[in-house]
């Protein structure tokens, strides 16, 4: 099987474990599982399948997509829309938005990051990874204060370990990012 | 190593990056001349030789704070960019963005003040510009630091653009920086000053700029929803943490002209050296944790930040200072140096950094912060270093580059004496500011005290002389820019040696 195949396999096996009933419950326990784990799979999920896209449609898609901005600018616009809150409680007690978690996320997130990615230079490579840090930051910092509970699923306790888990996660990746540039090996 | 030509080819400007140039510098003395007038205008005021509605003067000094930083950011970037270019591939759209940014944020910030009223100064510290008190509204607020942001994009711009093609060229950021050779090894004698120092600032000021935009656009949320209340302490930390660096990296990105352009006029090779990387890597540290020394007086402050930013303060800008100014005299020295315009400016401009750091060390001291802090001998100590030192920088290359059209630098009886007037003028200013400080005058009051008031006459004195020949510079400058490039420049030609 070609390796582009079996990647865009492994992406749909994730998205359909992802979607299993006992999968799901166990995740969206916590806030912090939903938005970290399951959104994060769902995405990777996405990922995977695009190397399913064959390579003509490819050329043409990236004829529409300069330096991937267009595509970065869609998973931008999607992702902002699943960092409300109230997105994520509707996704559990709505069906037709958790329907739409489970197809935008890996379409319109996942998949345009990958077709993207390898045409993105350093300049808008490093504006995304340093916005993505700067967001895992304010958004930690933002649960953490927030005066109440912004989702009725999930308590307020909660929300603020998620607060503590998106500063880890903006410190580890700046502490690669910053570590990488002094001292690994960047493809410019 | 740096060239020894005056006018080397490799530094010719044509075309869109001539263009690009001249619009960065004729822009910035531009505004230096304008927010230079506007800071007379808060002297006179303070001296009470002029009058200021009190609300006017702080947004005067909102204008002046927050111009100042931001062209001097703008005309060292040029000098960065006019110098780095010879050593890696920049790209001219990501200079030219740049500049676009700045400018649409100048905009948004001078709308803020001049329309919305906005008061709270350059450094926009929480929950003061939410809280106008009538005199503004919160969307004005929301304006100047959006204002705030896209320059602050832009910069990030360059610096990505210019990191991407340094690591091309050298592999990573630490080899650009030299540490390799920190311990061991053989220095490349060819490794430019100029990419060890560009380096040290794309590495800080995108640090201070991701802080800047985590703080910003927390504050831009408590806006719009004043019920996220942010702690204080933790905003003005990030706060300072950006501006601090934004303002230090000012003086690292000018120096680059320095490094470049004296072994020019004294016609003696500057050579790179283990001491020289140790000091830039050291500094590259130090002036990402230095900052504290701004919060000295804040008793909720962890107490081991506290002692970070005194030991950082001694430590921080001795480095590259001492290296720099002991190199620079080692390469002064028994040269014969060419003295014009630029080789003037040049020695000015290290006089203007090692004075400054003086009284800024000692009031990065915990004892002397307790009596120093917010005086006017804040004001003083880097008025002295961005006014002698980093804008001296900055002239030099700007009277050097006017130069070019004729291959000779320019020297005419007319610069000796706006020099002699910016001389002077600058160290009476200056000098009466830290004398105001001296005598624990308060900073940022619209109105004095009638024992203040002769340290203020003092200094709008100066500040007049200062700007008589900063305004000299100014239409000399332009005009020598906009000339045409002689036909020798413009096929090509050959340039000078330094026999010049
Ligand atoms: C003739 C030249 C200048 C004059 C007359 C002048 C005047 C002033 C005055 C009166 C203040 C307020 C002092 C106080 O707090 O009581 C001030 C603050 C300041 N100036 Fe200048 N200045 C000049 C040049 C410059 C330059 C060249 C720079 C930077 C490149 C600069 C940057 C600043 C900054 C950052 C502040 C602090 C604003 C604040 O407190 O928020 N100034 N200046």
């Amino acid at each position: 099987m070609k390796r582009t195949t079996l990647l865009g396999l492994v992406g749909i096996a994730l998205w359909v474990v992802n979607m299993l009933p006992p999968v799901r419950s166990l995740i969206e326990t916590t806030m912090t599982s939903q938005m970290l784990v399951q959104l994060t799979m769902l995405t990777m999920s996405g990922w995977f399948v695009a190397h399913l896209v064959p390579l003509h449609v490819r050329d043409h898609i990236d004829r529409w997509n300069a330096q991937g901005i267009a595509g970065l600018l869609l998973a931008t616009v999607t992702s902002m829309v699943w960092m409300l809150p109230r997105m994520m409680d509707s996704s559990l007690s709505d069906g037709t938005i958790t329907v739409a978690k489970f197809v935008t996320v890996p379409l319109l997130i996942g998949v345009p990051l990958a077709l993207s990615w390898p045409l993105m230079g350093f300049v808008v490579r490093g504006f995304f990874l340093l916005e993505a840090v700067a967001t895992a930051f304010r958004l930690g910092w933002l649960y953490l204060i927030s005066p109440e509970r912004v989702c009725v699923n999930y308590l307020i306790d909660d929300q603020q370990v998620l607060g503590i888990v998106m500063l880890c996660i903006g410190g580890v990746l700046f502490a690669y990012f910053g570590w990488k540039l002094m001292f690994g090996t960047i493809r410019t | 190593m740096a060239s020894l030509t005056l006018y080397p080819e490799d530094e010719r400007l044509v075309g869109a990056s001539r263009v690009a140039f001249n619009l960065y510098m004729i822009t910035a003395i531009g505004l230096f001349v304008i927010l230079m007038i506007i800071g007379l205008t808060m002297r006179l005021s303070q001296a009470m030789w002029f009058e200021v509605q009190v609300d006017l003067f702080y947004k005067l000094l909102s204008m002046h704070g927050t111009g100042m930083v931001g062209t001097a950011a703008l005309s060292t970037t040029a000098v960065m960019w006019y110098f780095l270019r010879k050593y890696v591939n920049l790209h001219l759209w990501a200079f030219i963005t740049n500049y676009v940014l700045f400018m649409l944020g100048a905009v948004c910030i001078i709308v803020a003040i001049f329309i919305g009223d906005y008061g709270a100064l350059w450094t926009f510290l929480y929950p003061l510009p939410v809280n106008g008190m009538g005199l503004w509204s919160s969307y004005t607020a929301a304006l100047f630091m959006a204002g705030n942001l896209l320059i602050g994009v832009g910069s990030l711009l360059f610096y990505f653009d210019a990191a991407a093609a340094i690591i091309k060229k050298h592999g990573n950021l630490g080899r650009a920086l030299g540490v390799q050779w920190l311990f061991k090894g053989t220095i490349d004698p060819n490794h430019p000053k100029a990419v060890v120092a560009s380096t040290m600032v794309i590495i800080a000021n995108s640090l201070g700029i991701l802080a800047g935009a985590v703080v910003l656009v927390m504050s831009l949320i408590n806006v719009f929803y004043p019920d996220m209340h942010l702690d204080a302490l933790l905003a003005k930390n990030l706060t300072y943490w950006f501006g601090h660096m934004y303002i230090n990296a000012t003086i690292y990105m000018g120096v680059i002209a320095v490094y470049e352009l004296l072994p020019r006029y004294t016609g003696k090779p500057y050579a790179i050296s283990r001491p020289f990387i140790w000091s830039w890597s050291a500094s590259t540290l130090f002036v990402i944790i230095v900052y504290p020394h701004h919060l000295m007086m804040d008793f909720a402050q962890p107490q081991w930040l506290t002692i970070m930013g005194q030991v950082i303060s001694w430590s921080a800008g001795f480095p590259v200072f001492l290296v720099t100014t002991f190199g620079a005299l080692q390469n002064l020295h028994r040269s014969g140096i060419k003295w014009k315009t630029p080789s003037r400016f040049m020695i000015l401009s290290l006089f203007g950094w090692a004075a400054g750091i003086v009284p800024a060390i000692l009031d990065g001291t915990v004892r002397n912060n307790l009596v120093m802090h917010n005086t006017q001998w804040v004001p003083g100590h880097f008025h002295f270093y961005l006014v002698l030192g980093v804008l001296s920088m900055v002239l030099a290359l700007m009277f050097h580059v006017t130069g070019s059209r004729t291959q000779t630098p320019p020297n005419s009886s007319a610069d000796k004496i706006g020099f002699s007037f910016y001389l002077i003028g600058g160290l009476v200013f200056v000098l009466a500011f830290l004398a105001a400080g001296h005598m624990s005058v308060a900073r940022r009051m619209a109105t004095h005290l009638e024992q203040w008031i002769p340290t203020d006459k003092m200094g709008s004195i100066g500040a007049t002389i200062l700007i008589l020949g900063m305004i000299y510079f100014a239409v000399r400058i332009s005009i020598g820019l906009l000339r045409s490039p002689s036909s020798s420049q413009a096929t090509g030609a050959s340039s000078s040696s330094s026999s010049q």
